[in-house]
């Protein structure tokens, strides 16, 4: 049995390096996109031994589904203004290519000299579980612990989406037309995706799952609609859109200011005297996992249009 | 803000939170109502000011504030710390900031204005989050929200150069977040926490602090352009609108500097084997020096040239890592002149951007050549690039002077005779590129050309911030005491 995942790992091992060099290196754009979204799920796998459930599905969601869509989208759009369907040879340099071996090699001996034993913070995120409102310690520390780095991440996505409309104001052009069959299977499977969605964000509070695997799923479905030409209304992408991206990190920082604002002794602690907050100052009915419904942020970025 | 709340509570929020929502907040309104995004711009980018002064009473005489983020506290939450290092670079991005708005105000047509606003007020509340954190993965996360502001902010103008530096500018910040944090894995698997303080305590000499001081170091001085890690920042800056030029040298570069200065004097300086690391980044300070000076004179262009400008600038302040005290610790002094020339290359580098749109605006170009006269036509915008520029020489009385007199003092006590020369040498060649571009200021051009108006505010706004860099010349005794103890704390923090 041992053996045999011994095996398994060193075959996966050697075939995400393979997928790797093979994506890099193909100068056919088309395959390249398409090794990625292999590597994409191979990674996966990978985390799945290494007893990461979570990041596993975020890395098949986002790493191999979403990622690969919006290649394979651009390479559309490619096609579309230039003939740039494959890359010319010498974009493979020998020069960075050595130095990228080497600093991989030094950071690989690193990595070997580390304890084995990391000292994390697992016993105390276990410790502190039954205060955060829910029982998968992940989410515990996404929406709780570290709920602060998530409202910063949640304002990277809208930024981001902000970031790629001000590049292009043109009214978004209505594209050919898909055909009947992928509408047609489009109509059956968006709202098992939405459904998909809905139930990996609830079972985020107990299992793997969550807010971001919710919200690349929602994504992606967003970007199966888009391929397919399907396009909001035009009275639709005003206002309207602008609150319904904005309402998830709105509230969000609604939240962040009312907490902010109940503390306002959590301040003035001086570094000498770092202190552990003492549990009368926590809040086991910690509003920032309830009120956090707008996770489905990407998938409603990617429904411009 | 939320309704509901009362006033006490209001009374009662805590400085550094307001800082960092206060900004999120108005961009997200700026967002979701474009026709608003301007009164609210300029609202959050003055209303920045009174809360640092709020925030800097309530910090002085301790030595920094923490604030546990929900309750939690280090390590299983992240803390939020306010002391005098933070307040330098935090007032540093007010003062500028402000002065930037006021700028950008007048700078941008409606059409753009409308992306601006709430760009720059990402780009703001991911600086004060970044100055406030004390925790190496939320840092990371504010160099994300930072990076990508100001990525969109450098494509705001447009055009093939715009994209091509602004794209160029994406994969390296790009890059530098992700190597900083393969170090903060490495320092997380070796210490178990991700918190200043603790980390402080808890990190050893060894294999995975030296590895995560390399690659934290890399990824940091690829974000601040070190020199040879610069080839992304002339495109970008040169490129961008002015403003954003301002923005992108006067503060974004700084930022990376600052984690780079807290891990330096916080965490590995009291570790041996980081001695020879001070000397890596004291040669490239070096190079910076020479090589930006030296491009910069050769540069056709004025925001080439001050573009250049800001890759030479950035060196002076990689000079203090290789002096160290008797002790082997880092060399206070130094330090002391190098936070005094972030906050004086910050105040004059945006000035001279300012000025730079200007005469951009006013012919149209922006060759050195081919300037015509303007110092007829443009008397504030030429006072306020020649001021500038007398502080980025080091010339006295200006605040580039101190920084630079006090660093030099710094080096000669160590008989650092090395970087004496390169400082003079750097500080010749700086005068030689702002005398070039002064010199044509007052010289017509072989061919006229039609001239744009020029809207009043854009002049004085660029003026404002040239009379802060010279007024910090002539008062250091007032601030020194705070840049003392801004470097002084960390330090004693770091030796417990």
């Amino acid at each position: 049995m041992n053996l045999l995942q011994t095996g398994f790992d060193g075959l996966l091992a050697l075939g995400l390096i393979w997928l790797a060099w093979r994506a890099l290196a193909c100068p056919d754009l088309f395959r390249g996109i398409v090794l990625f979204i292999a590597f994409g799920l191979l990674m996966a796998l990978a985390w799945v031994r290494l007893e990461a459930p979570d990041v596993a599905l975020a890395e098949a969601a986002i790493g191999a589904g979403l990622t690969g869509a919006l290649l394979l989208a651009a390479l559309a759009r490619l096609n579309r203004t230039a003939a740039a369907q494959t890359l010319p040879r010498e974009a493979w340099r020998s020069g960075p290519a050595l130095l990228l071996v080497l600093a991989g090699a030094g950071l690989g001996l690193a990595v070997l000299s580390l304890i084995p034993e990391p000292a994390g913070l697992q016993a105390q995120v276990a410790a502190e579980l039954g205060r955060s409102g829910v029982s998968n310690p992940v989410t515990a520390v996404l929406l709780n612990f570290r709920g602060y780095d998530t409202l910063l991440e949640l304002l990277v996505l809208l930024l981001a989406l902000l970031a790629a409309w001000s590049l292009d104001a043109d009214p978004p052009r209505r594209e050919a037309p898909a055909g009947a069959v992928l509408d047609m299977l489009l109509r059956l499977l968006l709202p098992v995706l939405v459904l998909a969605a809905a139930y990996l964000l609830w079972a985020g509070a107990h299992a793997p799952g969550g807010a971001f695997q919710a919200g690349a799923v929602l994504g992606a479905a967003g970007v199966l609609a888009l391929l397919a030409g399907w396009r909001l209304q035009p009275h639709l992408t005003g206002t309207p859109l602008r609150l319904a991206v904005t309402i998830g990190p709105g509230g969000f920082l609604l939240v962040a200011w009312a907490f902010a604002a109940g503390r306002p002794a959590a301040a003035g602690i001086s570094a000498g005297t770092r202190r552990r907050s003492d549990p009368a100052d926590r809040d086991p009915g910690h509003p920032v996992h309830r009120r956090h419904p707008g996770s489905a942020v990407p998938g409603l970025a990617a429904r411009r249009r | 803000m939320p309704e509901g709340v009362s006033l006490s509570a209001l009374a009662a929020l805590p400085w550094d939170a307001v800082l960092i929502l206060l900004p999120l907040t108005g961009a997200v309104a700026a967002g979701l109502w474009p026709r608003s995004a301007r009164p609210i711009g300029l609202l959050v980018s003055a209303g920045g000011i009174p809360i640092l002064v709020g925030l800097g009473t309530a910090v002085a005489g301790t030595d920094g504030l923490h604030h546990a983020v929900g309750g939690w506290g280090a390590p299983l939450g992240i803390e939020l710390r306010a002391d005098a290092l933070s307040l330098v670079f935090l007032a540093t991005t007010a003062l500028v900031g402000l002065g930037v708005a006021l700028y950008a105000d007048s700078y941008f047509e409606p059409t753009l204005a409308r992306w601006f606003w709430p760009l720059w007020l990402f780009l703001l509340g991911a600086l004060n989050a970044l100055f406030l954190s004390a925790d190496l993965f939320n840092l990371y996360v504010t160099l994300e929200l930072m990076g990508l502001a100001a990525v969109a902010l450098t494509a705001l103008g447009g055009g093939r150069a715009a994209l091509t530096g602004a794209m160029r500018y994406l994969l390296a910040t790009l890059l530098g977040s992700l190597v900083y944090l393969l170090g903060v894995a490495l320092l997380y698997h070796a210490t178990g926490t991700l918190d200043f303080g603790l980390l402080g305590q808890r990190l050893e000499a060894g294999p995975a602090s030296r590895t995560a001081l390399g690659l934290m170091g890399a990824g940091l001085a690829l974000k601040t352009a070190l020199f040879p890690f610069h080839f992304w920042l002339p495109p970008a800056h040169a490129s961008a609108p002015a403003p954003v030029s301002a923005l992108l040298s006067a503060l974004v570069v700084k930022a990376s500097f600052y984690i780079l200065v807290r891990l330096w004097l916080e965490l590995f300086a009291p570790l041996a084997a980081t001695a020879a690391t001070g000397q890596v980044l004291g040669l490239l300070g070096m190079a910076a020096i020479l090589w930006g000076s030296w491009q910069a004179l050769r540069q056709p262009r004025v925001k080439l040239l001050v573009a250049y400008s800001t890759v030479a600038q950035i060196g002076y302040l990689f000079l203090a890592f290789p002096l160290l005290s008797a002790a082997g610790l880092p060399d206070a002094a130094a330090w002391r002149a190098v936070l005094w020339l972030v906050l004086a290359h910050a105040l004059a580098k945006a000035a001279m951007f300012l000025a730079a749109g200007n005469l951009l605006r006013f012919g149209g170009h922006d060759r050195i050549t081919d300037l015509d006269c303007v110092a007829q036509r443009l008397p504030l915008t030429v006072a306020a690039f020649a001021l500038a520029g007398v502080s980025i020489a080091g010339l006295p009385p200006t605040g580039g002077f101190i920084g630079k007199w006090l660093l030099l003092e710094a080096a000669l006590l160590q008989g650092r005779w090395d970087l004496v020369t390169v400082m003079l040498l750097g500080g010749l060649l700086a005068a030689g590129y702002v005398f070039k571009v002064v010199g044509h200021f007052f010289t017509p051009a072989a061919t006229r050309h039609e001239a744009q108006r020029v809207p009043a505010r854009m002049e004085w706004t660029a003026l404002g911030l040239a009379v802060l860099a010279l007024l910090l010349g002539l008062a250091p005794g007032i601030l020194l005491p705070w840049f003392d103890s801004a470097v002084v704390m960390p330090m004693a923090g770091a030796r417990q």
